[in-house]
Protein backbone atom coordinates (compact mmCIF):
# COMPACT_ATOMS: atom_id res chain seq x y z
CA UNK A 1 0.00 0.00 0.00
CA UNK A 2 1.41 3.34 -0.90
CA UNK A 3 1.77 5.77 1.58
CA UNK A 4 -0.82 8.57 1.20
CA UNK A 5 -0.51 12.08 2.98
CA UNK A 6 -3.70 14.18 3.33
CA UNK A 7 -3.91 17.31 3.47
CA UNK A 8 -7.42 18.06 4.94
CA UNK A 9 -8.81 21.68 5.58
CA UNK A 10 -11.16 22.07 8.08
CA UNK A 11 -13.12 25.39 7.37
CA UNK A 12 -15.92 26.61 9.24
CA UNK A 13 -18.48 25.80 5.98
CA UNK A 14 -17.77 27.56 3.00
CA UNK A 15 -18.18 31.82 2.63
CA UNK A 16 -21.95 32.53 2.39
CA UNK A 17 -22.70 33.36 -0.94
CA UNK A 18 -21.14 36.93 -1.92
CA UNK A 19 -23.35 39.16 -4.19
CA UNK A 20 -20.21 39.65 -6.18
CA UNK A 21 -22.11 42.15 -8.28
CA UNK A 22 -22.85 44.36 -5.48
CA UNK A 23 -18.97 44.02 -4.52
CA UNK A 24 -17.29 44.90 -8.02
CA UNK A 25 -19.81 48.04 -8.70
CA UNK A 26 -18.59 49.22 -5.08
CA UNK A 27 -15.23 48.44 -5.38
CA UNK A 28 -15.52 50.49 -9.08
CA UNK A 29 -16.51 53.17 -7.48
CA UNK A 30 -14.61 53.74 -4.96
CA UNK A 31 -11.23 52.73 -7.25
CA UNK A 32 -12.44 55.14 -9.70
CA UNK A 33 -12.86 57.96 -6.93
CA UNK A 34 -9.16 57.33 -6.53
CA UNK A 35 -7.44 57.42 -9.95
CA UNK A 36 -8.38 58.70 -12.79
CA UNK A 37 -6.91 56.47 -15.50
CA UNK A 38 -9.87 54.47 -16.91
CA UNK A 39 -7.33 51.34 -17.66
CA UNK A 40 -6.35 51.50 -13.94
CA UNK A 41 -9.41 51.39 -12.69
CA UNK A 42 -10.58 47.75 -14.64
CA UNK A 43 -7.49 46.09 -13.75
CA UNK A 44 -7.52 47.05 -9.82
CA UNK A 45 -11.19 46.45 -9.77
CA UNK A 46 -10.97 42.55 -11.44
CA UNK A 47 -7.41 41.90 -9.30
CA UNK A 48 -9.35 42.51 -6.13
CA UNK A 49 -12.13 40.39 -6.87
CA UNK A 50 -9.95 37.48 -7.65
CA UNK A 51 -8.28 37.90 -4.70
CA UNK A 52 -11.26 38.40 -2.67
CA UNK A 53 -12.34 34.46 -4.19
CA UNK A 54 -9.21 33.51 -3.60
CA UNK A 55 -8.95 34.46 0.33
CA UNK A 56 -12.82 33.26 0.24
CA UNK A 57 -11.59 29.99 -0.25
CA UNK A 58 -8.80 29.98 1.75
CA UNK A 59 -9.98 31.50 4.95
CA UNK A 60 -13.10 32.49 5.93
CA UNK A 61 -13.72 36.48 5.76
CA UNK A 62 -14.88 38.48 8.46
CA UNK A 63 -15.39 41.35 6.09
CA UNK A 64 -15.63 41.00 2.58
CA UNK A 65 -16.25 44.74 1.94
CA UNK A 66 -13.09 45.65 4.06
CA UNK A 67 -10.83 43.30 2.97
CA UNK A 68 -11.60 44.52 -0.44
CA UNK A 69 -11.15 48.46 -0.29
CA UNK A 70 -7.82 47.29 1.34
CA UNK A 71 -6.36 45.03 -1.43
CA UNK A 72 -7.83 47.62 -3.60
CA UNK A 73 -5.70 50.37 -1.60
CA UNK A 74 -2.75 48.24 -2.05
CA UNK A 75 -2.69 47.67 -5.37
CA UNK A 76 -3.37 51.14 -6.89
CA UNK A 77 -0.56 51.88 -4.44
CA UNK A 78 1.56 49.09 -6.51
CA UNK A 79 0.45 50.99 -9.54
CA UNK A 80 1.25 54.28 -8.72
CA UNK A 81 4.74 53.15 -7.76
CA UNK A 82 5.19 51.67 -11.15
CA UNK A 83 3.82 54.39 -12.89
CA UNK A 84 6.49 56.55 -10.90
CA UNK A 85 9.24 54.80 -11.70
CA UNK A 86 8.30 54.09 -14.83
CA UNK A 87 8.21 58.05 -15.64
CA UNK A 88 11.70 58.38 -13.62
CA UNK A 89 13.17 55.59 -15.64
CA UNK A 90 12.25 57.08 -19.17
CA UNK A 91 13.23 60.80 -18.67
CA UNK A 92 11.74 64.02 -19.96
CA UNK A 93 11.63 62.33 -23.65
CA UNK A 94 7.73 60.51 -21.95
CA UNK A 95 5.94 63.58 -21.06
CA UNK A 96 3.05 62.14 -22.27
CA UNK A 97 3.17 60.23 -19.19
CA UNK A 98 2.86 63.06 -16.42
CA UNK A 99 -0.70 63.42 -15.21
CA UNK A 100 -2.92 65.35 -17.54
CA UNK A 101 -3.77 68.77 -16.94
CA UNK A 102 -7.50 67.65 -16.59
CA UNK A 103 -6.36 65.44 -13.95
CA UNK A 104 -4.26 68.28 -12.39
CA UNK A 105 -6.79 70.54 -12.42
CA UNK A 106 -9.56 68.13 -11.04
CA UNK A 107 -6.90 67.66 -8.33
CA UNK A 108 -6.80 71.25 -7.30
CA UNK A 109 -10.11 72.05 -7.49
CA UNK A 110 -10.51 69.03 -5.23
CA UNK A 111 -8.83 70.33 -2.70
CA UNK A 112 -10.09 73.61 -2.66
CA UNK A 113 -13.24 72.57 -2.45
CA UNK A 114 -11.56 70.31 0.64
CA UNK A 115 -10.05 73.12 1.99
CA UNK A 116 -13.50 75.64 1.89
CA UNK A 117 -15.19 72.67 3.39
CA UNK A 118 -12.94 72.55 6.29
CA UNK A 119 -12.62 76.42 6.78
CA UNK A 120 -16.54 76.41 7.19
CA UNK A 121 -16.03 73.99 10.39
CA UNK A 122 -16.22 74.41 13.56
CA UNK A 123 -12.53 74.61 14.87
CA UNK A 124 -12.40 72.26 17.11
CA UNK A 125 -13.88 69.57 14.65
CA UNK A 126 -11.21 70.55 12.37
CA UNK A 127 -8.57 70.00 15.07
CA UNK A 128 -9.60 66.87 15.50
CA UNK A 129 -9.58 65.88 11.66
CA UNK A 130 -6.20 67.12 11.31
CA UNK A 131 -4.72 64.85 14.45
CA UNK A 132 -6.62 61.74 13.26
CA UNK A 133 -6.33 62.08 10.02
CA UNK A 134 -2.59 64.13 9.13
CA UNK A 135 -0.85 63.17 12.59
CA UNK A 136 -2.43 59.65 12.62
CA UNK A 137 -3.40 60.59 16.77
CA UNK A 138 -5.49 57.46 17.92
CA UNK A 139 -9.37 58.50 19.42
CA UNK A 140 -7.40 58.28 22.71
CA UNK A 141 -4.59 60.26 22.17
CA UNK A 142 -6.86 63.00 20.63
CA UNK A 143 -9.23 62.51 23.67
CA UNK A 144 -7.00 62.89 26.10
CA UNK A 145 -5.03 65.99 24.87
CA UNK A 146 -8.27 67.89 23.89
CA UNK A 147 -10.23 66.97 27.17
CA UNK A 148 -12.96 65.65 24.95
CA UNK A 149 -14.66 61.46 25.21
CA UNK A 150 -13.51 59.21 22.86
CA UNK A 151 -17.41 59.55 21.23
CA UNK A 152 -17.65 62.98 21.30
CA UNK A 153 -14.03 62.59 19.18
CA UNK A 154 -16.27 59.99 17.13
CA UNK A 155 -18.47 61.96 16.60
CA UNK A 156 -16.19 65.20 15.17
CA UNK A 157 -14.53 63.00 12.66
CA UNK A 158 -18.04 61.14 11.46
CA UNK A 159 -19.94 64.69 11.37
CA UNK A 160 -16.51 66.11 9.44
CA UNK A 161 -16.11 63.94 7.44
CA UNK A 162 -20.28 64.03 6.39
CA UNK A 163 -19.30 67.28 5.48
CA UNK A 164 -16.49 67.13 3.53
CA UNK A 165 -18.73 64.32 1.21
CA UNK A 166 -21.63 67.02 1.09
CA UNK A 167 -19.11 69.51 0.06
CA UNK A 168 -17.33 67.20 -3.36
CA UNK A 169 -19.59 67.43 -6.55
CA UNK A 170 -21.05 64.24 -5.94
CA UNK A 171 -24.50 62.30 -8.11
CA UNK A 172 -26.76 64.36 -5.90
CA UNK A 173 -30.29 62.84 -7.95
CA UNK A 174 -28.62 59.84 -6.11
CA UNK A 175 -29.06 61.30 -3.10
CA UNK A 176 -32.23 62.92 -4.01
CA UNK A 177 -33.44 60.05 -4.81
CA UNK A 178 -33.77 58.07 -0.96
CA UNK A 179 -35.15 61.38 0.78
CA UNK B 1 -32.14 65.51 9.06
CA UNK B 2 -32.23 63.68 5.55
CA UNK B 3 -32.72 59.89 5.46
CA UNK B 4 -29.33 60.60 2.86
CA UNK B 5 -27.82 62.82 5.80
CA UNK B 6 -28.36 60.08 8.25
CA UNK B 7 -26.87 57.39 5.69
CA UNK B 8 -23.82 59.57 5.25
CA UNK B 9 -23.35 59.94 9.19
CA UNK B 10 -23.72 56.32 9.37
CA UNK B 11 -21.04 55.50 6.75
CA UNK B 12 -19.22 58.14 8.15
CA UNK B 13 -18.76 56.01 11.32
CA UNK B 14 -18.00 53.05 9.83
CA UNK B 15 -15.34 54.66 8.04
CA UNK B 16 -13.72 56.19 10.99
CA UNK B 17 -14.28 51.99 12.92
CA UNK B 18 -12.39 50.32 9.60
CA UNK B 19 -9.74 53.09 9.35
CA UNK B 20 -8.52 52.35 12.75
CA UNK B 21 -5.09 50.12 13.19
CA UNK B 22 -6.41 47.46 15.16
CA UNK B 23 -10.57 46.42 14.83
CA UNK B 24 -12.94 44.33 16.98
CA UNK B 25 -13.71 41.04 15.03
CA UNK B 26 -17.50 41.89 15.51
CA UNK B 27 -17.05 45.12 13.29
CA UNK B 28 -16.45 43.23 10.50
CA UNK B 29 -19.45 40.98 10.16
CA UNK B 30 -21.90 43.91 11.24
CA UNK B 31 -20.15 46.08 8.50
CA UNK B 32 -20.46 43.58 5.66
CA UNK B 33 -24.82 43.60 6.48
CA UNK B 34 -24.71 46.91 6.79
CA UNK B 35 -23.50 47.27 3.08
CA UNK B 36 -25.69 44.40 1.60
CA UNK B 37 -28.76 46.22 3.41
CA UNK B 38 -28.86 49.02 0.83
CA UNK B 39 -26.77 50.20 -2.44
CA UNK B 40 -27.01 53.95 -1.33
CA UNK B 41 -24.86 52.72 1.94
CA UNK B 42 -22.11 50.79 -0.29
CA UNK B 43 -22.27 54.39 -2.67
CA UNK B 44 -21.63 56.23 0.03
CA UNK B 45 -19.00 53.83 1.74
CA UNK B 46 -17.05 53.63 -1.55
CA UNK B 47 -17.16 57.65 -2.05
CA UNK B 48 -16.17 58.02 2.01
CA UNK B 49 -13.30 55.51 1.99
CA UNK B 50 -11.98 57.22 -1.03
CA UNK B 51 -12.08 60.48 0.11
CA UNK B 52 -10.55 59.69 3.53
CA UNK B 53 -7.50 58.09 1.54
CA UNK B 54 -7.28 60.88 -0.54
CA UNK B 55 -4.05 62.88 -1.21
CA UNK B 56 -6.52 65.72 -1.65
CA UNK B 57 -7.66 65.57 1.65
CA UNK B 58 -3.85 65.50 3.55
CA UNK B 59 -3.39 68.33 1.13
CA UNK B 60 -6.40 70.23 2.35
CA UNK B 61 -5.72 69.43 5.71
CA UNK B 62 -1.67 70.46 5.63
CA UNK B 63 -2.94 73.68 4.62
CA UNK B 64 -6.06 74.03 6.71
CA UNK B 65 -4.71 77.21 9.52
CA UNK B 66 -6.15 75.68 12.91
CA UNK B 67 -6.91 79.11 14.96
CA UNK B 68 -4.88 79.99 17.82
CA UNK B 69 -6.27 78.53 21.11
CA UNK B 70 -8.36 75.97 19.06
CA UNK B 71 -7.70 73.37 21.52
CA UNK B 72 -9.92 74.63 24.22
CA UNK B 73 -12.45 76.73 22.50
CA UNK B 74 -15.69 74.90 23.38
CA UNK B 75 -16.85 72.94 20.65
CA UNK B 76 -20.59 72.09 19.24
CA UNK B 77 -20.74 68.79 20.31
CA UNK B 78 -19.46 68.93 23.88
CA UNK B 79 -20.67 66.79 27.11
CA UNK B 80 -23.21 67.75 29.20
CA UNK B 81 -21.84 66.89 32.21
CA UNK B 82 -18.09 68.24 33.30
CA UNK B 83 -17.36 65.58 35.60
CA UNK B 84 -17.87 63.50 33.13
CA UNK B 85 -15.66 65.53 30.89
CA UNK B 86 -12.80 65.00 33.19
CA UNK B 87 -13.16 61.76 33.53
CA UNK B 88 -13.34 61.49 29.49
CA UNK B 89 -9.51 60.25 28.92
CA UNK B 90 -9.72 57.74 31.14
CA UNK B 91 -12.80 56.50 29.60
CA UNK B 92 -11.12 56.94 25.88
CA UNK B 93 -8.24 54.82 27.08
CA UNK B 94 -10.41 52.22 28.23
CA UNK B 95 -12.59 51.88 25.01
CA UNK B 96 -9.38 52.13 22.89
CA UNK B 97 -8.15 49.52 24.75
CA UNK B 98 -10.90 47.38 24.16
CA UNK B 99 -10.23 47.55 20.63
CA UNK B 100 -6.85 45.73 20.57
CA UNK B 101 -6.91 42.48 20.75
CA UNK B 102 -8.39 40.82 17.42
CA UNK B 103 -7.25 42.04 14.07
CA UNK B 104 -9.85 42.33 11.71
CA UNK B 105 -9.07 40.07 9.07
CA UNK B 106 -8.50 37.12 11.26
CA UNK B 107 -8.04 33.48 9.34
CA UNK B 108 -11.01 31.27 10.97
CA UNK B 109 -8.78 29.21 12.91
CA UNK B 110 -7.24 27.56 9.69
CA UNK B 111 -6.03 23.87 10.94
CA UNK B 112 -4.13 21.50 8.44
CA UNK B 113 -4.01 17.99 9.16
CA UNK B 114 -1.62 15.50 7.57
CA UNK B 115 -1.31 11.77 7.77
CA UNK B 116 1.10 9.05 7.04
CA UNK B 117 0.22 5.19 6.27
CA UNK B 118 1.85 2.52 8.57
CA UNK B 119 4.83 1.42 6.48
CA UNK B 120 6.34 5.27 5.29
CA UNK B 121 6.91 8.46 6.50
CA UNK B 122 7.36 11.84 5.10
CA UNK B 123 8.83 14.83 5.60
CA UNK B 124 6.81 18.23 5.03
CA UNK B 125 7.36 22.15 5.21
CA UNK B 126 4.84 24.18 7.36
CA UNK B 127 3.71 27.47 6.05
CA UNK B 128 6.51 29.12 8.56
CA UNK B 129 9.36 27.55 6.85
CA UNK B 130 9.98 24.40 9.19
CA UNK B 131 10.39 20.94 8.56
CA UNK B 132 8.58 18.10 10.48
CA UNK B 133 9.64 14.48 9.34
CA UNK B 134 6.88 12.10 10.23
CA UNK B 135 7.26 8.68 10.80
CA UNK B 136 3.86 6.20 9.63
CA UNK B 137 1.13 5.86 11.03
CA UNK B 138 1.23 9.20 12.37
CA UNK B 139 -0.99 11.94 12.14
CA UNK B 140 -0.16 15.55 12.65
CA UNK B 141 -2.46 18.72 12.94
CA UNK B 142 -0.91 22.23 12.40
CA UNK B 143 -1.92 25.94 12.89
CA UNK B 144 0.32 28.38 11.67
CA UNK B 145 -1.65 31.70 12.38
CA UNK B 146 0.58 35.22 12.48
CA UNK B 147 0.86 34.73 16.53
CA UNK B 148 1.18 31.49 17.02
CA UNK B 149 2.54 28.71 15.50
CA UNK B 150 1.07 25.13 17.27
CA UNK B 151 0.99 21.52 15.99
CA UNK B 152 -0.71 18.65 18.03
CA UNK B 153 0.43 14.99 17.68
CA UNK B 154 -2.70 13.09 17.14
CA UNK B 155 -0.75 9.74 17.03
CA UNK B 156 2.52 8.55 16.24
CA UNK B 157 5.97 10.40 15.89
CA UNK B 158 7.85 13.15 14.31
CA UNK B 159 10.68 15.07 14.56
CA UNK B 160 10.41 19.08 14.49
CA UNK B 161 12.93 20.98 12.75
CA UNK B 162 11.48 24.41 13.74
CA UNK B 163 12.61 27.35 12.23
CA UNK B 164 13.43 30.61 14.32
CA UNK B 165 11.59 33.34 15.06
CA UNK B 166 12.29 35.56 17.64
CA UNK B 167 8.54 36.11 18.88
CA UNK B 168 6.08 33.32 17.39
CA UNK B 169 6.52 30.46 19.79
CA UNK B 170 6.08 26.86 18.06
CA UNK B 171 3.94 24.48 20.60
CA UNK B 172 3.69 20.80 20.15
CA UNK B 173 0.80 19.36 22.18
CA UNK B 174 0.96 15.22 22.56
CA UNK B 175 -1.77 14.50 24.89
CA UNK B 176 -1.04 16.85 28.05
CA UNK B 177 2.21 17.02 27.34
CA UNK B 178 2.95 20.31 25.55
CA UNK B 179 6.47 21.05 23.92
CA UNK B 180 7.16 24.68 23.19
CA UNK B 181 10.36 26.44 21.55
CA UNK B 182 11.09 29.45 19.25
CA UNK B 183 13.44 27.59 16.88
CA UNK B 184 15.34 24.02 17.14
CA UNK B 185 15.04 20.44 16.10
CA UNK B 186 13.45 18.05 18.90
CA UNK B 187 11.51 14.54 18.27
CA UNK B 188 8.37 13.98 20.34
CA UNK B 189 7.44 10.11 20.15
CA UNK B 190 3.65 10.03 21.23
CA UNK B 191 3.64 6.28 22.12
CA UNK B 192 0.34 5.83 23.84
CA UNK B 193 -2.54 8.58 25.33
CA UNK B 194 -0.66 8.56 28.24
CA UNK B 195 2.94 8.36 27.25
CA UNK B 196 5.02 10.56 25.02
CA UNK B 197 8.89 11.14 24.82
CA UNK B 198 11.04 13.89 23.85
CA UNK B 199 14.30 14.00 22.49
CA UNK B 200 16.42 17.35 22.11
CA UNK B 201 18.95 17.72 18.96
CA UNK B 202 19.34 21.49 18.88
CA UNK B 203 18.73 24.23 20.88
CA UNK B 204 16.29 24.23 23.64
CA UNK B 205 12.72 23.36 24.67
CA UNK B 206 10.25 23.77 27.17
CA UNK B 207 8.48 20.86 28.04
CA UNK B 208 5.07 21.24 30.20
CA UNK B 209 2.26 18.94 30.93
CA UNK B 210 -1.28 20.21 31.36
CA UNK B 211 -0.37 24.10 31.12
CA UNK B 212 2.80 23.51 33.31
CA UNK B 213 6.11 24.18 32.69
CA UNK B 214 8.01 20.92 34.20
CA UNK B 215 11.53 21.01 32.60
CA UNK B 216 13.72 22.63 30.16
CA UNK B 217 15.43 20.28 27.71
CA UNK B 218 18.76 21.63 26.35
CA UNK B 219 20.45 19.38 23.27
CA UNK B 220 21.19 16.33 23.47
CA UNK B 221 18.61 15.48 26.71
CA UNK B 222 15.06 13.79 27.02
CA UNK B 223 12.06 13.45 29.02
CA UNK B 224 9.79 11.01 29.01
CA UNK B 225 6.01 11.96 30.33
CA UNK B 226 3.78 9.17 31.35
CA UNK B 227 0.38 9.86 32.66
CA UNK B 228 1.14 13.27 33.64
CA UNK B 229 4.70 12.19 35.47
CA UNK B 230 7.93 14.08 33.60
CA UNK B 231 11.54 12.15 34.10
CA UNK B 232 14.48 13.39 32.28
CA UNK B 233 16.31 10.87 30.17
CA UNK B 234 20.09 10.35 29.71
CA UNK B 235 21.72 11.55 27.23
CA UNK B 236 21.36 10.96 23.99
CA UNK B 237 24.24 10.77 21.15
CA UNK B 238 23.63 11.23 17.19
CA UNK B 239 22.02 14.01 15.13
CA UNK B 240 19.24 12.45 14.13
CA UNK B 241 16.42 10.41 15.87
CA UNK B 242 17.10 6.99 15.92
CA UNK B 243 13.57 5.95 14.18
CA UNK B 244 14.81 8.12 10.71
CA UNK B 245 17.07 5.22 10.25
CA UNK B 246 14.24 2.90 11.54
CA UNK B 247 15.60 2.33 14.59
CA UNK B 248 14.00 2.28 18.67
CA UNK B 249 16.12 2.25 21.80
CA UNK B 250 14.40 1.46 24.14
CA UNK B 251 14.69 1.59 27.97
CA UNK B 252 12.00 -0.19 29.89
CA UNK B 253 9.36 0.16 27.68
CA UNK B 254 6.29 -1.79 27.62
CA UNK B 255 6.24 -3.99 24.63
CA UNK B 256 2.95 -2.33 23.30
CA UNK B 257 4.94 0.94 22.57
CA UNK B 258 7.91 -0.96 20.86
CA UNK B 259 5.01 -3.57 18.88
CA UNK B 260 3.54 0.67 17.94
CA UNK B 261 6.27 1.44 16.24
CA UNK B 262 7.11 -2.08 14.60
CA UNK B 263 3.74 -1.30 13.14
CA UNK B 264 4.33 2.39 12.14
CA UNK B 265 6.73 0.53 9.59
CA UNK B 266 4.45 -2.72 9.04
CA UNK B 267 1.38 -2.20 6.68
CA UNK B 268 0.59 -5.52 7.95
CA UNK B 269 -1.57 -5.14 11.04
CA UNK B 270 0.57 -6.87 14.33
CA UNK B 271 -2.00 -8.10 16.66
CA UNK B 272 -0.63 -7.91 20.87
CA UNK B 273 -4.01 -8.47 22.51
CA UNK B 274 -2.65 -9.98 26.22
CA UNK B 275 -2.85 -7.12 28.44
CA UNK B 276 0.35 -8.59 30.77
CA UNK B 277 2.51 -8.84 27.64
CA UNK B 278 1.44 -5.33 26.10
CA UNK B 279 2.41 -4.18 30.05
CA UNK B 280 5.80 -6.08 29.53
CA UNK B 281 8.63 -3.74 30.01
CA UNK B 282 11.59 -4.42 27.29
CA UNK B 283 15.37 -2.98 26.76
CA UNK B 284 17.16 -2.78 23.92
CA UNK B 285 18.18 -1.71 20.52
CA UNK B 286 15.76 -2.86 18.09
CA UNK B 287 15.57 -2.35 13.86
CA UNK B 288 11.62 -1.79 13.95
CA UNK B 289 11.83 -0.60 10.58
CA UNK B 290 12.83 -4.08 9.49
CA UNK B 291 9.54 -6.35 10.86
CA UNK B 292 10.10 -9.85 10.81
CA UNK B 293 13.81 -9.05 12.27
CA UNK B 294 12.41 -6.88 15.33
CA UNK B 295 10.04 -9.63 16.08
CA UNK B 296 12.52 -11.78 16.25
CA UNK B 297 14.79 -9.99 18.30
CA UNK B 298 11.72 -9.41 20.86
CA UNK B 299 11.34 -13.44 20.44
CA UNK B 300 14.51 -14.58 21.13
CA UNK B 301 14.59 -11.90 24.49
CA UNK B 302 11.66 -12.52 25.98
CA UNK B 303 8.79 -15.53 26.64
CA UNK B 304 6.58 -14.88 23.78
CA UNK B 305 5.20 -16.76 20.18
CA UNK B 306 5.29 -14.91 16.91
CA UNK B 307 2.62 -16.32 14.31
CA UNK B 308 3.03 -14.81 10.62
CA UNK B 309 -0.10 -15.25 8.93
CA UNK B 310 -1.27 -13.98 5.33
CA UNK B 311 -2.83 -10.52 6.47
CA UNK B 312 -1.85 -10.47 10.36
CA UNK B 313 0.95 -10.64 12.36
CA UNK B 314 0.08 -11.93 16.20
CA UNK B 315 2.16 -12.05 19.59
CA UNK B 316 0.95 -14.21 22.30
CA UNK B 317 2.71 -15.40 25.42
CA UNK B 318 4.56 -18.58 24.75
CA UNK B 319 3.72 -21.89 25.05
CA UNK B 320 0.14 -20.54 25.04
CA UNK B 321 -2.13 -23.21 22.36
CA UNK B 322 -2.78 -21.47 18.52
CA UNK B 323 -6.94 -20.81 19.34
CA UNK B 324 -7.05 -19.91 14.72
Amino acid sequence: MPAVLHQIENRAGDAPAEDWRAIAATLRRYVRARTSRADVVEDVVQETLSRLVHQGRVQKLLSVYALGFRIAANLLIDHHRRDSRYVAESGEETASLAPSPHRVLAGRQEVAILKEALAAMPPLRRDVLVRRRLHGQSCAAIAKELGLSAKAVEKHITRGLADLHKAMPGDTAAREAVR
Amino acid sequence: MTRDAQIVEEAAAWIDRLNRPVVDAAVGPAFDAWMAAAPRHREVIAELQALWQSEALVEALGQSRLAPGVATAPSVITDRSGRLRRAAPRFAAAACAMLVAVMLIVPALLTSTYRTNAGRGRSVVLGDGSRVDMSGDTELRVQILPWKRSAELVRGEAFFDVRHERVRIFRVASGTTSVRVLGTAFNVDRQSPTRTAVVVYRGAVEVGVAGETELVLNTGYGARVVDGHVSAQRRIAGGVPDWKSGWFEASDVPLGVLIDKVQRYSARPILLHDRALQALPISGRFHVSDTERALQAVQAAYHVDIAYGPKTIAIRPAGEADDR
